[in-house]
């Protein structure tokens, strides 16, 4: 009998799991719990090597990764002692790379999180993170500040804060308008698209207004429109990444009343979920969680439509694994874009947000072609 | 024996939408074990009559009692072991796979935050097994057949353990062979200790299988009682504006045959 090798167990490994999944009697349960910790063990360590990748490559060059861990162990020790002395590579990384790291991990998963949740609430194919005028609403006022140069008493000076902090504010401001309709017309979820979508028609062709008006000073706006990490520092990377670790979190733990959803709403309500409440407290989360990533990056596109379909076309339909697929998908895919971004054209940056698409569409049209024959999404 | 409170008991129930009466006071009692027909034009507050018992509407007035709890002072989790519903269309299911959707009929019982434990697994295979769908537990609901749906439906229903099952037009989309397979197993599951409650508009079919039936019209009941005593030529043309044949076949089961409707009642 010939010495099992390596290759042979691991044939056996995968037969296996293929075994299982013919078995009659496995239970659905167990494979699912499998499913679950294959997505976090897998998710975990892509997300190590794509942070690795991310802080030793950029627009000034590459540092071996070994380097480029040592200097940032090194440079997190020192800040803990309170050491401020710290060399060129050090400083680089920890004050440069590491908080738009963590700013692209915080909203990639996040605009993922909220679509994901949108998607199972509203239960439209088309639906994506700005579909409640959220996107709209903060850009009209972005462009607003920058056209008409206010700035804000306590903020004075800090210019960097100017632009989210307004933005935030008109993204909150179109949402309630939205919220306000949706409900006085039934709460129906046609009725929130319906309403997102006026709302969001309705700031946009003010913003084009104070865009005409404020010509000279379009620059100052114009990162903020296509999306960009590049204006991330420490203070505000944890604005976002905090928020973003919250919110997924709250997600997941729902994860069971959103498959409840997707029997539509009567039944979710005879089995016992007060709709009503569910849906505003979910629609108010995700749009506080769209409202934080935009403020400080700007719009990104696609991330938040596309990822949790990907994830639904994979895993099917339970959001006990969609939604911690959409999270580490949504993060590695951000990760990657970001860094797309500052080393192709370096020392020039592009928008993240075509990058994000220019990625995704190919192998989003991939899967649409064998999978969706069979999604309903 | 101790005194069981009835499976049903409707005291004056109506129910108003937007100055609209749906249902202008509805008294009905029933025990456990049977399976009862509700019959009626449409319109007539058949499916508004079920969505109040299973707490999908809030009812105006009146009192909804079941296994002698009020169901409107009840939490909606707790309500949801008691009653379950059956509604006519899957509608659009987003993706979710058969047996995924089943499981969800063990939500209400699920105590834990995530996943179901393997007495919640057993219990939905077994229903799986009984209405035949086991084999089709990792296919999507939206790719199933009406008949293969429905079953699915009834299944979903069934894991939830309830006292008392509201099924709303079960056989609309089905053929004439999974039209009986429905009732049998509609009334298999009446003769075990739930009772069925199923809206539909096929007469013939319901005087067939039911044990009582309860014809509505206009939010009103009209009459309850055995199928035979009750469905007459008479009946017909007063709750549908219909003239109809009622007649027994050799087997002696009723059948009811649409001739045409009244003059000027259109």
């Amino acid at each position: 009998m010939p010495k099992e090798g390596v290759f042979s167990r691991f044939r056996k490994g995968y037969r296996g799991l293929k075994e299982d999944l013919e078995t009659p009697d496995v239970s659905e349960i167990e494979l699912k719990k499998k499913r679950f910790r294959l997505i976090v063990i897998f998710g975990l360590f892509m997300s190590a090597i794509a942070f690795l990748i991310s802080i030793s490559i950029s627009s000034g060059g590459v540092i071996p990764v070994s380097e480029a861990i040592g200097a940032l162990f090194s440079a997190i020790g020192k800040s803990f002692s309170g050491d401020t002395n710290l060399n060129m590579i050090e400083l680089y990384i920890y004050n440069a790379r590491l908080p738009r790291t963590i700013a692209s991990i915080a909203v990639g998963a996040g605009l993922a999180v909220a679509g994901c949740m949108y998607q199972a609430i509203i239960r439209n194919p088309l639906v994506d993170p700005y579909i409640t005028g959220v996107s709209s609403g903060a850009g009209c006022f972005a462009m607003a500040a920058t056209a008409l140069g206010f700035s804000i008493p306590f903020l004075a000076d800090n210019t960097l804060y100017i632009i989210p902090v307004v933005a935030i504010v008109g993204g909150i401001i179109a949402f309630a308008i939205t919220m306000t309709v949706a409900e006085g017309s039934g709460g129906s979820s046609v009725n929130y698209i319906l309403a997102g979508t006026i709302v969001g028609f309705a700031f946009s062709s003010v913003q084009t207004v104070f865009m005409s008006m404020g010509k000279d000073n379009l620059t100052d706006v114009m990162w903020w429109l296509y999306g960009s990490f590049a204006n991330i520092t420490w203070e505000n990377a944890w604005i976002v990444f905090i928020p973003v670790v919250g919110i997924s979190v709250i997600a997941m733990i729902w994860a069971r009343e959103f498959n409840l959803y997707s029997m539509g709403e009567d039944q979710a309500r005879q089995l016992g979920l007060s709709v009503k409440k569910f849906k505003r407290v979910t629609m108010v989360t995700a749009s506080v969680l769209t409202a934080l990533c935009v403020a400080f990056v700007g719009i990104i596109g696609f991330v938040g439509l596309v990822v949790p379909h990907a994830c639904r076309m994979a895993l099917g339909s339970d959001h006990r694994l969609i939604m911690p697929a959409s999270i580490v998908i949504g993060a590695m895919l951000m990760l990657f874009a970001d860094l797309a971004a500052r080393t192709v054209m370096s020392p020039a940056e592009l928008p993240v947000g075509a990058i994000t698409a220019m990625i995704g569409t190919p192998v989003f049209a991939y899967m649409l072609m064998r999978r969706g024959r069979n999604y309903d999404g | 024996m101790t005194d069981e409170p009835p499976v049903l008991r409707i005291r004056g129930l109506t129910k108003e939408f937007d100055g609209f009466q749906a249902l202008k006071g509805i008294d009905l009692e029933f025990g456990k074990g049977l399976l009862i027909g509700l019959i009626g034009p449409n319109g007539c507050g058949k499916s508004t009559m079920m969505k109040c018992i299973s707490r999908i509407h809030d009812q105006t007035s009146g009192t909804i009692e079941v296994a002698g709890k009020d169901v409107s002072r009840m939490k909606a989790s707790e309500v949801a072991k008691l009653v379950a519903n059956v509604p006519a269309e899957a509608g659009q299911t987003f993706g979710i796979s058969v047996m995924d959707m089943v499981m969800l009929g063990r939500y209400p019982f699920v105590d834990k935050i995530w996943w179901e434990n393997p007495e919640d697994e057993r219990i939905t295979r077994e229903a799986m097994r009984t209405f035949g769908i086991d084999h089709l537990r990792r296919k999507q609901v939206a790719l199933c057949s009406s008949g293969e749906r429905q079953r699915a439906l009834i299944a979903k229903a069934y894991v939830q353990e309830p006292r008392l099952m509201l099924v709303d037009e079960p056989t609309s989309h089905l053929d004439m062979k999974y039209k009986l397979q429905v009732m049998e197993y509609l009334q298999k599951m009446s003769r075990s200790d739930m009772t069925v409650i199923v809206a539909e508009h096929d007469i013939s079919l319901m005087a067939r299988y039911c044990d009582v039936c309860v014809i509505m019209k206009k939010g009103e009941i009209v009459a309850v009682g055995d199928p035979k005593e009750i469905i007459t030529e008479k009946l017909i043309e007063d709750v549908y504006e219909v003239e109809a044949r009622v007649g027994l076949d050799a087997d002696g089961e009723i059948y009811v045959l649409p001739k045409r409707y009244v003059e000027g009642s259109l």
